[in-house]
């Protein structure tokens, strides 16, 4: 056997596998801009969404959420500690009424999210030195309505008590530095991290984030696969002449596409929009597009494994949009991960979309390096090989099928 | 006259049932997604509240008082002391990759400066990027705190000679008596399951819709389906979307009785009014379908288009963040998303046991969502006749 012809053979093999991805990438290319669908899927969500949902959650917290205050007991004390009320960023007396059952009418008409009622025997109590009490009612509907109320209340009421406490303290002959170890004899820092602001979008951007560009690459990917499954187009990929080796140069050349594409977007929606928006940023950005490369690819063969057993081009979004919701949930981000029981647990580790949130959440927002989310990032690459296995074998079925299904239609 | 429209509908939705019984999509849609997440949301959310999160300590001081404390946490309901560091970075790196949600950190000398009323200092630390889970360790670590120190008080002013009476005035000379309405305990699911239940059941009878028609369009059928219902529209719409009514509604009873009686969420009011929501609320989405594939008469685009829409619906039903705190547009750009009402009626009936006048204008809505489909009347027969749409 002579040896330089081995190479060059070598060599050939070699050139026609590059020549072959890249006219499968071209050719896919081609096909995604020419789908009027896949472009809306692919481009146009991937733009509109980040906007419109940062648009809508713009304002992180509630300001002024309108309240009624009943005060019983109407005497300057109780008037300074409405005032005080009013005076936090999160509620505004927006009415005062003589009975609860009028409060309850406001409440009712949703014109107040909250009650703030002041006994009668308020001044009374304040003075002979007893504990007194206020109530609040609270709008169950919304959280953050109930977190408004909560905070202002709290803050106020603490407030106004430190006040009464020295008095008293006073009244009972304890004084100056005395009274304020009484008063304070620990004191607790609250430290409020990565999310200081206590913000909505803060909170919940960065994962709606990843899960844009989880959900679209998913429904554009199945969305082209539906469609050359009705047109019967997958044997197309594969010249006849390459047999095993092919189904690895489809897969390759379409992933690259993909790649290419959601490299550009990702770079829109991780690194523009959330400058933009004023987003949480703190992460380092070699490190997101470190933990970005096993999502997208991870991504991408799930949704190439998945999209194989669409039938039809319309069929993937109609059956799987909820999912978007479901894994929302999963990330961990609202309801917390150490909270999610076993079997979901396990259920979420099928979508890539759980670590990248998870992931891109700790780098992002809470400043972690890549090594303490490797997790996640192993993880990450795990399902990249688990997936990329998972395709090459769907592919090669489906391929097969679709050839055979050709041959008997010649027949 | 009437009986033959009567009849023509019979055979549309006849026509349809055999159409349901050819592929597997329509059982998917319509029966396994709804218990899929049913199951899903039920067994998830069962906790109602998140208990016994993870934090972690930095205890520099060691001492009986410092563990005492420590106790405290662990005693709390929300919070479990899972890792103790040695020190602020260890912790903190912990935080960061997302395994605890808050650390307390307690410095050297604790229990000499306490005992020696030098007042020291304790940081809390949360976590909000988490921000459900950061904002209940705050408020569970904050509660501690307050526990803490009222019990260090009563200890000082017993010493003092303070007469019993007289030190809970002193400790705590306000306290908030605080009263959730309708969700007694801050229930998560309650919040959360009422809406997003029905928003994937809106998502459903969206797809469904728009499916049911468009693949007629889709498949050049449009006019055997016509001329099935004796060529009238009206007939053919109906008769076809009638079995998913039905199907819906069911699911969505069964949905309100999974939530009001199975898992005994707040309901203050008689349960028919939660079962004449969900009525409205699946005849106007159904509507809304009639309307875009009207409007759109081809199935992928339709598609295309009720998945935005039927997204945004969990936002715009303004349960997470209230519509009022929106953009002014957005409050306005709410009524159109029948969710919004129905949101709202939820809340009035059910969490809150108004009387239903509260709510007439919210049934009003739902119900005037089913004017839409006249709007494309003439368009949608006349894409069926000619089904000169593409089909891509």
């Amino acid at each position: 056997m002579n040896s330089s012809k081995y190479f060059s053979e070598k060599n050939d093999k070699w050139t026609s596998i590059v020549k072959d991805i890249f006219a499968i990438l071209r050719n896919e290319f081609k096909t995604v801009f020419r789908d009027r669908g896949v472009v809306i899927v692919f481009i146009i969500a991937s733009i509109v969404y980040p906007l419109l949902y940062c648009g809508l959650y713009m304002n992180e917290t509630l300001v002024n959420v309108p309240i009624a205050v009943v005060d019983a007991s109407n005497t300057s004390q109780s008037r300074d500690l409405i005032r005080k009320m009013n005076a936090t960023p999160d509620v505004e007396v927006a009415a005062k009424y003589g009975s609860m059952r009028d409060a309850k009418t406001a409440f009712e008409s949703k014109e107040v999210h909250g009650i703030f009622y002041i006994p009668e025997d308020f001044d009374k109590n304040l003075v002979s030195g007893q504990q007194v009490n206020v109530s609040i009612y609270c709008d169950m509907s919304s959280f953050l309505y109930y977190r408004a109320m909560m905070q202002a209340s709290n803050y106020v009421v603490l407030d106004k008590g430190k006040e009464v406490q020295v008095q008293r303290l006073n009244a009972q002959g304890i004084t100056g530095e005395n009274a304020e170890i009484i008063s304070e004899p620990l004191t607790f820092e609250n430290n409020v991290l990565y999310n200081a602001g206590m913000g909505f979008a803060s909170f919940l951007m960065p994962a709606i984030l990843i899960l844009i560009i989880h959900q679209t690459l998913f429904f554009g990917i199945g969305m082209l696969a539906g469609t050359s499954r009705e047109e019967n187009r997958f044997h197309q990929l594969v010249s006849s002449s390459i047999h095993n080796g092919g189904t690895f140069r489809v897969i390759v050349g379409k992933s690259l596409c993909y790649l290419l594409m959601y490299v550009i977007f990702s770079f829109y929606i991780l690194a523009v929009i959330p400058n933009i928006f004023n987003l949480p940023h703190i992460g380092n950005p070699l490190d997101i597009a470190k933990l970005m490369i096993p999502f997208l690819l991870a991504t991408i063969f799930f949704s190439m494994t998945v999209s194989v057993f669409i039938p039809n081009r319309e069929t993937g979004m109609i059956i799987f949009l909820f999912f978007s919701l479901i894994i929302l949930f999963l990330s961990g981000i609202s309801w917390p991960q150490s909270n999610i029981n076993g079997f979901w647990k396990t259920f979420s580790w099928v979508f890539p979309a759980i670590h990248g949130i998870q992931g891109y959440i700790k780098i992002n927002s809470m400043g972690a390096t890549i090594r303490q989310v490797s997790y996640e990032y192993v993880s990450l690459w795990i399902q990249t090989i688990i997936y990329l296995l998972t395709a090459t074998w769907a592919y090669r079925w489906q391929i097969k099928k679709s050839s055979n299904k050709q041959k008997l239609d010649q027949e | 006259m009437r009986y033959q429209l009567f009849k023509a509908i019979i055979d549309s939705s006849t026509r349809e049932l055999k159409r349901m019984m050819s592929r597997p999509i329509y059982f998917i849609t319509t029966i396994l997604v709804m218990t899929f997440c049913f199951v899903f949301f039920l067994t998830f959310f069962d906790e109602g509240q998140p208990n016994k999160m993870p934090i972690g300590i930095v205890d520099l001081d060691q001492s009986s008082l410092s563990r005492q404390l420590v106790r405290n946490i662990d005693a709390t309901q929300q919070v479990s002391v899972i890792t103790k560091f040695s020190s602020h970075k260890e912790a903190r790196e912990e935080m960061q990759r997302g395994n605890i949600y808050g650390f307390v950190e307690i410095k050297q000398n604790f229990a000499k400066d306490a005992l020696t009323s030098h007042r020291p200092a304790i940081e809390l630390y949360v976590n909000d990027a988490y921000l459900i889970a950061g904002s209940l360790v705050g408020k569970d670590l904050m509660y501690m705190s307050a526990l803490s120190t009222g019990a260090m008080q009563r200890q000082i002013l017993r010493a003092k000679g303070i007469e019993e009476s007289r030190i809970m005035g002193i400790i705590q000379p306000i306290a908030i008596d605080t009263h959730l309405i309708g969700n007694q305990h801050a229930n998560y699911g309650v919040y959360l399951l009422n809406v997003l239940l029905p928003g994937v059941l809106q998502l459903m009878i969206l797809m469904m819709t728009i499916f049911a028609i468009g693949i007629e369009f889709k498949e050049r059928t449009s006019a055997r389906w016509l001329e099935n219902a004796n060529n009238s529209i009206f007939a053919a719409v109906t008769g076809k979307l009638l079995p998913y009514t039905l199907l819906f509604f069911i699911m969505g009873m069964i949905s309100n009785l999974l939530l009001y009686h199975y898992m005994q969420y707040p309901l203050h009011s008689n349960i028919g009014w939660m079962f004449l929501n969900t009525f409205l609320f699946v005849v106007s989405y159904q509507a809304i379908g009639i309307l875009i594939i009207g409007l759109m008469p081809v199935l992928r685009d339709g598609v295309t288009i009720v998945a935005f829409y039927g997204l945004l619906g969990f936002t715009f039903a303004g349960f997470t963040f209230p519509i009022e705190q929106m953009p002014a547009m957005s409050r306005i750009f709410s009524y159109i998303f029948p969710i919004r009402h129905y949101f709202n009626i939820y809340v009035n009936q059910a969490l809150n046991g108004l009387d239903a006048r509260n709510s007439i204008l919210s049934y009003v809505a739902l119900l005037s969502f089913c004017i839409l489909p006249f709007f494309v009347y003439h368009r949608l027969k006349s894409a069926a006749i000619k089904q000169n749409f593409p089909i891509k």
